[in-house]
């Protein structure tokens, strides 16, 4: 439907070939506004709707908000009387690191220390098994 | 030459409720909106001097009645109405006076186009003004708004006082009927 009128827009365009005299707006506007019969208008208070008489204060009160909701979160992070969440990140941050100290740990346990683990745990058993037999 | 003052439609609707401002206020309404009007009425009426006649009338009649005009609707709905409106009754006296029937369509405008001295197109958009002339009346104001002023539907709605769907459809159906006509002219 959009396109709906290209034929005869490719084959005439817009130009309906109307003209005016030269001036003619101008000149119409002027005599025209002159023209004008007095009449009687009442005065009107054209009544602004809920919306545009509340907009000011709810701009306001966003403004306000959004300051308030800055300022907590710089006071947050910038009181140096409440160090409690800094302690806690601290101290996430050194189990993380005990963790990774652990695994590089875990690579330089050899092959041989872990047979000879799996040996000595292998040895407890029987001796645990021992008395059971007898 | 002085630099025009920007409209602000907002500020000029209240001050046409303002009994010492009214007038100044009309004064700025007339100039920005003669223009867009006289085209509209032109494509209707199709003779300058009757357009003019007929845009005189619209802002007489809006001058006078601005008292209920309360800003409801748009400024330029409104003025789109009463032109429409005058449009139609001058058409339609017209009508009267050559003794046609108020049914007839309204192709006896262009016959005098030729001649005319305000109108300088090419055979071409003669035939296109009297293709457009012998659509019923309501395509062919919708043809108008759409075509020429290049008017949005839900616009149009207002002014006309149809749903967006039936405008579309007379759009459609005033196009194919205008193809149809110009293909049999050539």
């Amino acid at each position: 439907m959009k396109h709906d009128d290209s034929t005869i827009l490719n084959k005439y365009g817009k130009d309906s070939g109307f003209k005016v005299p030269e001036n003619y707006f101008e000149d119409f506007n002027k005599k025209m506004a002159e023209m004008l019969p007095d009449v009687e208008i009442t005065p009107v208070d054209i009544k602004p709707t809920m919306w545009q008489r509340i907009k000011p204060l709810a701009y306001m009160a966003a403004m306000f908000a959004g300051v308030w909701c800055m300022m907590s979160v710089f006071s947050h992070f910038t009181n140096p009387n409440d160090m409690s969440s800094v302690r806690a990140v601290a101290e996430k941050l050194e189990d993380n690191n005990s963790n990774v100290e652990e695994f590089i740990m875990s690579g330089s346990v050899s092959d041989y220390d872990i047979m000879s683990y799996e040996d000595s745990v292998m040895m407890s058993n029987e001796d645990v098994s021992l008395p059971d037999n007898q | 030459m002085a630099a025009r003052e920007k409209y602000d439609e907002a500020q000029v609707v209240e001050q046409l409720h303002d009994p010492k401002l009214c007038k100044v206020a009309f004064g700025k309404v007339i100039e920005h909106y003669s223009s867009q009007l006289y085209w509209q009425i032109r494509r209707l009426v199709i003779d300058h001097d009757d357009a003019n006649d007929v845009l005189q009338n619209t802002f007489l009649k809006a001058w006078t009645s601005i008292d209920n005009f309360r800003g409801d609707a748009k400024l330029s709905t409104w003025l789109y109405k009463i032109a429409i409106n005058e449009s139609i009754t001058f058409v339609n006296k017209k009508k009267v006076m050559n003794q046609l029937s108020i049914d007839d369509d309204d192709s006896f405008l262009v016959n005098q186009l030729e001649s005319d001295e305000w109108f300088d197109g090419d055979q071409a958009q003669i035939n296109l003004q009297k293709a457009i002339a012998t659509l019923p009346e309501k395509q062919r104001l919708v043809f108008n708004l759409r075509y020429y002023d290049e008017m949005k539907y839900d616009e149009m709605s207002e002014i006309l006082g149809t749903s967006e769907g039936a405008l579309k459809a007379s759009y459609h159906h005033a196009v194919k009927k205008i193809e149809q006509l110009l293909g049999e002219t050539e």
